[in-house]
């Protein structure tokens, strides 16, 4: 398992230290000297040349670069233009927030797909699998924005259950909390279970065909005991790598997510920094949702090589 | 699969639209791109007139009522709708192209198809949404942003289906006969290989719309994509959900053509999915 996981790392290292570059040259290529964005149109020469100097603007751009991406990894930032404060502290600040909608929508992500692919890899009952063929495809179309508007208009307006927007941390108060949490997650997970569960769906079809599950039949498996421990087991690692996949998109997701909820999470964040062009923390969450996907992408490799041998003998 | 049951690959997407889940999602996109196209016949006021009042329910013809500055929301919608289809129209073709040509240069030579491949992992290492936001950074939100971020946001799953199709069909016994035959490279490849390498692109033309749109709308609805007084079904989101307890039209009008386009779309490249892998 460590000899896969280090044949991993210098891949994982290229991506990063690949999107680092973008992420630094982000600013720079936009139009315009950026310590004049930053400073603002009126501002006076001095003020742009004090932004010159904090961003090391004046120094060659490798050295700038290098300035930057140690300040990146010794945890030194730099300070926001637009608020003055660290954008570590910013990040902290915000990153609870999308933890917690993060989290919970992954679990209910996780469950329903799988409970999904499972519902419609039955081939016992065809008006469950059509059933489960409609819904999914149904969410398919829908993203998840479109999910928490519906959601917002049926829930939180048309009949005011759950609060449309806001939110109070779950450490706070859990049950008010959970209540906050509930649409976002479910508008964020949604989407993103169909996708899964047609992927277990169609692998567990597949997975019925095989011969191993002949024998078991043969062997007098009774059709449940068939199903949990030869195709189910099995289908899990299409499963894994799907969760996966899906979970680089829903920390996308989470950004519109965010704003149609009307969440201080890092998503917000980071569109605010956008459009007042506080290029400092775009830079660090454009690195950060990159190194996020990239770990996340190893995880569900080391899953699926502890499910399915072949991976894992294939790989040492 | 066998020779016999192959046809040539035109007649077999014609066949796909003819199913019931092919004809339906045929029809739904045919309709709303009919809209599209009318939109200044169904709407002759443009999208920008104000009427009398501001945020008035529903009537005839102003369907969807009215928004904050007293525009009529449907006319509003379906001009929203036209820089969507034109957006996505323009942009998914122009991304399986670049993406194919990327594929088929990673064919031709394996070296540059490697550094390829690292390339467009870096791409696909990038969330859509993180992807946009970059985008919009570097060339100011808009039409245009919006435009390469669709292109950029496909070209991974483009390049990588183009150069696996070619990797397969290369391998297959019927390219082997007509090599023996004497039959020159590059008639192979063009009349050969890449009718047949190209189904899975084509399937990923639909979905990559689909994909398109969704990228449209978030970012729109961020206010990183479309910007007003433009609309697009995004926009009209963004601006809608500040009235969404008075108008609920204003954010449920632009969200049901948005579903009911990609749901066309869907069941269109699931259509033709089906063809190809029977």
């Amino acid at each position: 398992m460590l000899t896969f996981l280090l044949r991993r790392l210098p891949s994982l290292a290229g991506v990063l230290l690949a999107s680092s570059v973008i992420a630094f040259a982000l600013p720079r290529l936009a139009p315009g000297d950026p310590a004049v964005t930053i400073a603002g149109p009126d501002a006076p020469p001095e003020a742009v040349a004090a932004v010159r100097d904090a961003l090391g603007l004046d120094q060659s751009l490798p050295s700038q670069y290098l300035n930057w991406l140690g300040g990146v990894l010794t945890g030194d930032l730099g300070a926001s233009f637009t608020t003055g404060r660290p954008v570590a502290e910013l990040l902290a600040d915000r990153a609870a927030s999308t933890v917690e909608l993060a989290v919970v929508a992954a679990l209910l992500m996780s469950l329903l797909g799988i409970g999904l692919g499972v519902l419609g890899g039955n081939r016992r009952s065809p008006a469950v699998r059509a059933a489960v063929d409609g819904v999914s495809s149904a969410l398919l179309a829908a993203p998840p924005f479109l999910t928490g508007l519906l959601l917002v208009l049926a829930l939180g307006i048309a009949f005011p259950v759950l609060p449309a927007g806001g939110e109070v941390s779950l450490l706070d108060d859990p049950v008010i909390g959970i209540q906050y949490l509930i649409m976002p997650a479910v508008a964020l997970a949604l989407p993103q279970a169909a996708a899964i569960g047609r992927l277990v769906q169609t692998e567990m079809r597949r997975n019925r065909g095989e011969e191993f599950v002949d024998l078991a039949t043969a062997k007098g498996l009774s059709p449940a005991q068939v199903t949990r421990r030869h195709v189910l087991r099995t289908s899990l690692g299409t499963g894994a790598v799907a969760i996966g996949l899906r979970l680089g998109e829903l920390l996308a997701g989470a950004i519109v997510v965010e704003a149609v909820f009307a969440r201080n999470g890092l998503g917000t964040l980071a569109v605010t920094s956008m459009a007042s062009r506080d290029y400092l923390v775009v830079q660090v969450l454009v690195l950060l949702a990159v190194a996020v996907a990239a770990v996340i992408q190893i995880l569900t490799e080391l899953v699926l090589a502890w499910l399915d041998p072949r991976v894992r003998l294939g790989a040492s | 699969m066998t020779a016999l049951t192959t046809d040539r690959p035109r007649s077999r997407y014609l066949a796909a639209l003819r199913t019931p889940r092919g004809l339906t999602g045929t029809a739904l996109v045919g309709i709303l791109c009919l809209a599209a196209l009318f939109a200044p016949v169904l709407a002759p006021q443009g999208y920008d007139a104000q009427g009398s009042g501001s945020l008035q329910p529903g009537a005839w013809p102003a369907l969807f009522g009215t928004d904050e500055l007293g525009r009529d929301i449907l006319a509003r919608a379906l001009y929203g709708l036209r820089t969507d289809l034109a957006l996505v129209g323009l942009a998914v073709p122009v991304s399986a192209v670049v993406g194919t040509l990327l594929g088929l240069a990673g064919f031709l030579h394996r070296g540059l198809g490697t550094f390829l491949q690292r390339c467009l992992d870096v791409v696909l290492g990038f969330p859509s949404l993180i992807l946009g936001i970059s985008i919009a950074l570097v060339l100011g939100a808009g039409w245009w942003a919006l435009f390469v971020a669709i292109v950029v946001y496909g070209l991974p799953a483009f390049g990588r289906l183009a150069r696996a199709g070619l990797l397969t069909q290369a391998q297959r016994e019927y390219v082997h006969a007509a090599q023996v035959m004497g039959v020159p490279r590059t008639t192979i490849m063009v009349r050969h290989i890449l009718p047949h390498a190209l189904d899975p692109v084509i399937v990923q033309v639909a979905v990559g719309m689909v994909g398109g749109i969704f990228l449209e709308s978030s970012l729109s609805i961020v206010g990183l994509g479309i910007q007003p007084p433009e609309p697009s079904l995004g926009a009209l989101l963004n601006t809608g959900m500040r009235y969404m307890t008075t108008q609920h039209l204003y954010v449920l009008g632009p969200a049901l053509l948005l579903l009911l386009l990609a749901w066309g779309l869907t069941l269109i490249s699931d259509a033709l999915n089906e063809a190809v892998h029977r």
